[in-house]
């Protein structure tokens, strides 16, 4: 007989690191977010101008044949205001929005910001879907996807 | 094709924390509790299939591998299936394929989940999206369902309360379930008032993330048949996904819309046709589907043709697809809401739809049930599992 | 009442492409799955919209994304079809596929298994955390440590290091894989949906065995390969199995080239049959994941070359060979065509 021990935990932080390819089709992309562009590809099988651009559809397994530079401004399709903290994400409140860029068929997905979300309802009621919007750029650009985001139009 | 049975299942109650058991002791405890719901033994398992989604969440790559020896497996067939949080679902399809492709008669499901040890799940979880366009905007499995939520409020008009009453049933189902892991009754002001994780999701329209072990035993019906076993059925099977980019689930040229479930009423279709089911409402006693939020219940629902699209809340509210009510039966057992192992919340699906068709489900027991559906759902609301089952191999229609 | 249980149809593979890069920085992972599976359903005279099922595999630390299904089932043709991620091992998709079909689902599959090792800062990291937390993972486990300590058991006692460029004692760098970013895509088809008129003949797919052993090296005797032979058992059971003594090729992946050489001298091959004619673990690169499987598929390939009338894919996975999955192909769907298949090979294997 072994007497009873309190059960014990071990401690262990998977610290992988990678580098990940990114294609020359998303490396142009984000090159673009620099000039303050958006841009996307289109399909030449459905036709559709997928944004953010992509080298392939996945609908119609076909590679994308084209550049197509869309607008900087668009319509909201979908959002949350996040306001519950998770390891390792942003502090809330934050807001995310999906949008479809005139010109575009598919739509981006970015941070809102320009809204008082301290206030839930009214940021809420600010962010309806089909309201307008508007894509900003950083000056500072980093050369990913943090580059843009979206404000009320 | 021969049929293909559910001989047995297997679950442990579902908790926040498990400290006495190590991962493989874990899934050993799910695995015996199905097997011996069988009456057999590991000796006559003549394949494994085991679930187990993101690695990352254990925190052990190919953890499936470290589970051998407490499984007693060495030296049988063996591969994991990771679909996301599809992948019980998914893991039971694939045993099936193993039975029904006449290599097998008897196939284990065995598989277990301790997100508790995971220290930053949802951190982990932002490591799906795709490296060059999402993983800088704070995606995880909550935000992207209450993108689909919104649009589903677009949609068809619903509320936050009617999001409210889906965990309402739910919790009244769980507090009959005695593995269930959130089984406290709550009233729609309760979780309305709950905190907000991502509007329009509270924390009172969120699942836990639960620490459990599931398991299952099919078996061919040769096999069945040589031994005068009863099992379950399983009657369609039918898998689907959508595009990966939820951006390409909006617009005016989408095909399938983020807030409803187009793709995964497709799933449905495919089991149905499988099954002979013609008339889901009318035919099927109870529904175990996967919706880890209040909001997926009400477009679960109406993907599986158990009302028209955007009449789930109106006839939630009027009290239907609850226990008790006429019809079928949604989530007896708390469902996904109140009990969320992820690699195994699709086995518990299956192994709540067979107690249910047995007649074997307790105080949460739909009277009469004969046939039941069981769905999941894995990725960002991506691939899409399902099946139908019944007690008898008589036609459901 | 007794239900009629048709034969299983036989399945063949039908076409079969590689994308194999030393280090690929200038597409993604997905895009080169989109490529490779385009090729592949396009060699097999498909689209996407064919097939009846997409089946995939990878491992999500060695490319660095937590169920990396999602972003591949799109680029893999896997929209609007069931998609099937077998996460275990790279040919335990290919074993999967192969269910698939022969339990009625479609006609078609589509097999991609992939792994691209160059986006991982330090793969032998992403290996470590395979090592379960509390023993192994101390200890600082990875494939090459477990193959070492695997062969440790078949080195002459005392024998001083083999050369000066030992990785891991008994080890050296030639006797160990060597890694690239890696898709394989395979098309699998039901007799009825062989296309014809294809430059390849189809490989048929007479048989196949797999199995895990136990998990902690400490618990089993790596040296004795138990899991391959497990598998050889399972194929025996097969309904049409083929003996290795009529295998004409052998393709092998495992931890080390004297695992290779152990499995190979266990099998009873008859003397001079090639085996890893694709080339060394080294000279034909792979990471561990996807190693299996293309070396299964190198069997059908030299099938659907004929080069041989059967041939016979070998792979192990996990820490030093923990299981091991067997795959034979043939030119002939079943068996009654293998002597004149095999007089009319051996031409073949001589020149190759």
């Amino acid at each position: 007989m072994t007497s009873a021990v309190e059960p014990r935990f071990y401690t262990q932080t998977w610290d992988l690191s990678y580098r990940h390819a990114l294609g020359d089709t998303t490396s142009r992309f984000l090159a673009g977010l620099a000039e303050q562009r958006i841009l996307g590809r289109r399909c030449p099988s459905c036709e559709r101008v997928i944004v953010p651009a992509r080298s392939f559809c996945d609908r119609d397994h076909t590679a994308t044949s084209d550049w197509v530079e869309v607008a900087t401004a668009g319509v909201v399709e979908m959002f949350t205001i996040v306001h519950e903290a998770f390891r390792g994400l942003p502090d809330p409140p934050y807001a995310l929005a999906y949008a479809t860029l005139d010109g575009a068929d598919t739509a981006l997905v970015g941070y809102v910001r320009g809204l008082d979300l301290t206030d839930l309802p009214s940021a809420v009621a600010s962010l309806a879907v089909g309201n307008r919007v508007r894509v900003a750029f950083s000056d500072t650009p980093t050369g990913t996807a943090a580059d843009y985001w979206f404000e009320p139009a | 094709m021969s049929a293909v049975g559910v001989l047995g299942v297997g679950q442990t109650p579902y908790v926040t924390r498990r400290a006495d058991v190590t991962f493989p002791e874990l899934v050993r405890e799910g695995a015996l509790l199905a097997l011996d719901d069988a009456g057999i033994t590991m000796d006559d398992v003549d394949a494994v299939v085991f679930p187990l989604a993101p690695d990352a969440l254990i925190g052990v790559g190919n953890g499936e591998r470290w589970c051998v020896e407490a499984l007693g497996a060495a030296g049988k067939p063996f591969m994991r299936v990771n679909n996301g949080g599809a992948t019980g679902m998914s893991a039971v399809i694939a045993a099936w394929t193993h039975v029904a492709s006449g290599m097998f008669d008897v196939v284990l499901v065995a598989g277990g989940e301790r997100v508790s040890e995971s220290g930053s799940a949802q951190s982990v979880l932002n490591k799906m999206w795709d490296v060059g366009y999402e993983r800088p905007i704070p995606l995880n499995t909550i935000t992207m369902l209450a993108l689909s939520a919104v649009r589903y409020m677009h949609a068809h008009g619903a509320d936050e309360a009617d999001f409210a009453r889906v965990t309402v049933k739910n919790r009244r189902h769980a507090a009959l379930n005695p593995l269930a892991h959130l089984r406290e009754p709550v009233t729609v002001e309760d979780v309305l008032a709950s905190r907000v994780l991502a509007w329009p999701i509270k924390l009172g329209d969120a699942c836990p993330s639960s620490t459990g072990a599931a398991g299952a035993v099919l078996v061919s019906e040769r096999y069945a048949r040589a031994h005068g076993l009863r099992p379950a059925w399983i009657r369609g099977i039918g898998q689907n996904t959508e595009t990966f980019w939820m951006g390409d689930r909006v617009g005016p040229r989408m095909l399938a819309d983020h807030g409803d479930a187009d793709a995964l009423a497709v799933a449905f279709e495919r089991a149905y046709a499988m099954a002979g089911v013609t008339d889901p409402a009318g035919q099927l006693d109870v529904a175990e589907i996967y919706a880890p939020f209040s909001s997926v219940e009400l477009h679960v629902i109406e993907a599986a043709g158990l009302c028209g699209k955007g009449e789930a809340p109106a006839r939630l509210a009027q009290g239907d697809f609850a226990l008790g009510a006429k019809g079928t039966i949604v989530n007896p057992s708390g469902g996904v809401l109140c009990s969320n192992p992820i690699a195994v919340t699709g086995v518990a699906r299956l192994a709540e739809a067979t107690l249910q068709v047995q007649g074997r489900a307790g105080d949460r027991q739909v009277e009469g049930a004969r046939t039941a559906v069981a769905s999941a759902i894995g990725g960002d609301h991506q691939f899409y599992a399902s099946l139908v089952l019944s007690a008898d191999l008589e036609d459901i229609a | 009442m007794t239900r009629s249980e048709p034969a299983p149809p036989r399945v063949a593979v039908v076409s079969c492409v590689r994308d194999v890069v030393a280090r690929e920085e200038g597409r993604s992972l997905e895009e080169m799955i989109f490529e490779t599976s385009h090729r592949a359903l396009a060699a097999a005279g498909l689209t996407a919209a064919d097939v009846g099922g997409v089946v995939l595999s990878g491992n999500d630390q060695t490319d660095g994304r937590v169920i990396s299904c999602m972003t591949s089932a799109g680029p893999a043709g896997g929209v609007g079809r069931d998609v099937t991620m077998i996460a275990s091992s790279g040919e335990h998709a290919l074993v999967y596929s192969w269910l698939r079909l022969r339990s009625g689902q479609g006609e078609t599959v589509l097999v991609v298994g992939w792994g691209k090792p160059s986006e991982s800062v330090s793969p032998e990291h992403a290996e470590l955390v395979s090592a379960e937390p509390y023993v192994l993972r101390a200890v600082g486990m990875n494939d090459t440590i477990a193959a070492a300590l695997q062969a440790s058991r078949w080195a002459a006692p005392g024998a001083p290091p083999a050369a000066d460029d030992v990785v891991a004692w008994p080890l050296t760098a030639a006797d160990l894989p060597a890694r690239a970013d890696c898709v394989y895509a395979a098309v699998l088809a039901v007799e009825s949906a062989v296309p014809a008129g294809a430059s390849t003949g189809p490989a048929w797919i007479r048989g196949a065995g797999w199995s895990t052993d136990r998990y902690e090296p400490g618990a089993r005797d790596p040296a004795a390969q138990a899991a391959l032979h497990a598998a050889l058992a399972h194929l025996d059971r097969g309904d049409d199995p083929v003996p290795a003594a009529s295998w004409e090729a052998v393709e092998i992946a495992a931890p080390s080239e004297p695992a290779v050489a152990h499995a190979a001298s266990a099998l009873g091959l008859p003397a001079g049959t090639p085996v890893n004619a694709s080339g060394s673990l080294r000279d034909a690169p792979a990471p561990a994941h996807v190693a299996g499987l293309a070396r299964l598929l190198a069997a059908a390939t030299t099938v659907s070359e004929g080069r041989a009338g059967v041939a016979a894919g070998i792979g192990f996975n996990g820490f030093a060979g923990q299981g091991a999955t067997v795959m034979v192909f043939g030119r002939d769907a079943v068996s009654g065509g293998d002597a004149v298949s095999g007089r009319d090979t051996v031409a073949g294997r001589d020149a190759a």
